[in-house]
């Protein structure tokens, strides 16, 4: 009955919108557990991976063994029985690694109200739950400033699985980024419509290296556009981790995963008690990590690798918003007026594309 | 505009291959009546295999692709031992084989270290003086040697199914065991070769995939395109000149959508990349409209044999 009234009081303080949740937040009944269950293998060379490698980092500051599950597809059936054990085990705080465990990860904090719920890339919050996502756009606009600052033919390429919210944002901030060094940079996106299909990847970097390319950029799930560079002899800008394993010659640097100056303040902020989980779920800058920019290939110019560690700079402190209006879409539409910056609901359904972009979109 | 049009040819080849392949292959399994619904399977365990051969025998292509081929073959002696032997439902043993090799896939390729690692594959040739021809020595005469291959393995088995003693007797067991078994052929013996051989086939095409084209190992890269290479045998008719058609024909269109994009041609994204699919039941209603819908699949597809029932 207690629960049900606490319950009901949760949805209540919900309601009142923009307050935070009840006016005690989330204590753990006891010292914190944590324990991650990974969307996929946890060498998958990307997304998974770079959680995989901010745990022993996490281990080391928080004392403590943290274990995982790998390959927990988005699927509540898959998803609830690993979540389940972990907690009868006693592990107290559940890290989620993919968007579609948004909904099983909110029935479950309904569930166990006494367990720490957090969820990358998910959409769902609650009194014991927080998702958290990076502000990609800021990390590859830098990748964007060292694009347009190799580039001769003035013709970036950029590799981007679906055209919604989380992608156009990235594209749009790396050919801002372009310009701010070069512009007369263009850039050319080829849509594949899936997260993880290589064949279609090389398809959409030959094509755009045979348009006369000469940067590939990419927010996909696979090295391929890195690979395809290489072999093209054109550079290309990473994703998720650093590339430059995969194509040395042709990376240039990338936009990368820094989850552990994230994860361990944040598990700190729960341990310590009264915690208010984000309503809107955190949305990290470089400053608290998250994403951040792995630079540079020694093939760029020192004086680019410290104009762009300088624009990174002025993101950390405050000084410089990539998404400050005045700014207009291709064609010619004001988007955010003069001396505001973007709101973020508004970047997560952002359609519209900043001039320069050529996509085969309206 | 010419720029254009001989780039995007000249990738076509490359993105026609392992479909011709894979549906060659299927043709193979399926003229001697068995369903090889586990195409998608083989592909995998070609692509893994391949990559896995790059890296550990240190950057030989050709040999990768052979022991592409031998894997696909070695994992379809489960499914030929289930459906030819125990004459298990080969729709639901050709579904199981295509789970079974994507878990298999994903835990070799992480235990082995071979999952998310760059090889040099095989790359294109140009054959002097005929690539200098120009546009067409572009488009066909600088392609890598599979591609070039492809063409005398369909002569080689168009000819072997049609023309030879061994072709009638694999015909005869896909059309009628009964009789072909009255007659003294083998029909477990030439159904289980048959299933190596063209499962050996798709092998080829899944490490045409990895070793030639993306060249990189990643789970489940194949994305589906053993069921396109199924889908293109039905309306190939069972016929491989036809299957090398529609081959092509898919691998054109799979070239150009990413081609439109790159050159920012406005065209709505979602339509591109399901014309592939749509052109599959345009060809399917246009085969079903006129005298080419005579021709039948193999009249004891999907059928187990079981020597002298009665039925």
């Amino acid at each position: 009955m207690f629960k049900k009234l606490a319950l009901v009081a949760g949805a209540a303080a919900l309601l009142a919108a923009g307050s935070a949740w009840g006016a005690n937040g989330f204590t753990l009944k006891g010292p914190p557990k944590v324990a991650f269950l990974y969307f996929k293998a946890k060498n998958d060379g990307g997304w998974t991976q770079a959680f995989d490698e901010a745990r022993p980092k996490m281990e080391k500051a928080l004392g403590m063994r943290i274990p995982y599950v790998e390959n927990i597809a988005e699927d509540a059936a898959q998803i609830t029985p690993p979540a389940e054990k972990f907690i009868q085990r006693g592990y107290n705080i559940v890290i989620g690694t993919a968007f579609g465990y948004s909904d099983t990860f909110k029935e479950l904090a309904k569930k166990y109200p006494d367990i720490a719920f957090l969820n990358a890339a998910g959409v769902t919050n609650g009194p014991n739950l927080q998702s958290f996502y990076g502000r990609t756009y800021q990390s590859q606009y830098l990748c964007g400033m060292v694009a347009g600052a190799m580039t001769k033919s003035n013709k970036l390429g950029f590799v981007g699985a679906n055209p919604f919210g989380l992608v156009n944002w990235t594209i749009n901030a790396y050919e801002m980024g372009a310009r701010r060094v070069n512009p007369k940079a263009t850039l050319h996106v080829v849509f594949t419509g899936a997260w993880n299909d290589p064949v279609k990847e090389r398809a959409a970097a030959e094509a755009l290296a045979d348009e006369g390319v000469d940067v590939i950029g990419q927010h996909v799930d696979t090295p391929t556009p890195q690979i395809v560079a290489q072999e093209r002899h054109i550079y290309g800008t990473g994703h998720h981790r650093d590339m430059r394993q995969f194509a040395p010659k042709a990376t240039l640097c990338s936009s990368v995963w820094v989850w552990a100056k994230y994860l361990i303040p944040e598990i700190k902020k729960i341990e310590a008690g009264n915690w208010h989980p984000n309503p809107y779920g955190d949305f990290i800058s470089i400053k608290d990590g998250g994403t951040d920019i792995a630079c540079c290939n020694t093939v760029v110019p020192k004086k680019v690798v410290k104009e762009v560690m300088a624009a990174r700079q002025d993101i950390i402190d405050g000084k410089f918003h990539i998404y400050a209006g005045p700014i207009k879409d291709r064609n010619g539409k004001l988007r955010v007026a003069a001396g505001k910056v973007i709101s973020d609901a508004d970047l997560w359904k952002m359609n519209w594309y900043v001039p320069g972009v050529i996509t085969q979109q309206k | 505009m010419l720029h254009f049009l001989v780039n995007w040819l000249a990738s076509t080849p490359s993105f026609a291959t392992p479909y011709a392949l894979a549906a060659l292959g299927l043709i193979i399994s399926e003229r001697v009546g068995v369903l090889s619904l586990g195409a998608e399977g083989f592909l995998l365990v070609g692509a893994l295999a391949g990559v896995a051969a790059d890296l550990e025998f240190g950057g030989l292509p050709a040999a990768a692709l052979v022991v592409a081929m031998l894997a696909a073959a070695a994992v379809s002696l489960l499914f030929a031992l289930l459906v030819v032997v125990l004459r298990v439902n080969q729709v639901i043993a050709g579904l199981a084989i295509v789970f079974f090799c994507q878990g298999l896939t994903s835990l070799v390729g992480t235990l082995g270290g071979w999952t998310n690692r760059a090889i040099a594959g095989l790359h294109a040739v140009a054959i002097w003086p005929l690539s200098a021809i120009p546009f067409a020595g572009r488009i066909l005469f600088t392609q890598d040697l599979v591609v070039f291959a492809t063409v005398p393995i369909f002569f080689l088995v168009s000819r072997i199914l049609s023309r030879s003693m061994l072709g009638l007797r694999l015909r005869s067991v896909g059309e009628n065991p009964d009789a072909a078994d009255a007659t003294g052929v083998s029909v477990s013996l030439y159904r289980f070769g048959a299933v190596l051989a063209g499962s050996a086939l798709i092998g080829l095409a899944g490490g045409y995939l990895s070793v030639v084209d993306v060249k990189i190992w990643i789970p489940d890269m194949t994305g589906g395109r053993g069921w396109i290479a199924i889908a293109l045998v039905i309306f190939a008719r069972w016929q491989p000149w036809r299957a090398l058609f529609g081959a092509l024909l898919f691998g054109c269109i799979e070239a150009l959508i990413p081609r439109i994009a790159a050159a920012g041609i406005q065209a709505p994204q979602y339509f591109l990349l399901m014309t592939p699919y749509l052109a599959t039941i345009a060809v399917m209603v246009w085969v079903g409209l006129t005298k080419l819908g005579r021709l039948k699949e193999p009249a004891a597809l999907g059928r187990p044999h079981v020597r002298e029932e009665r039925r």
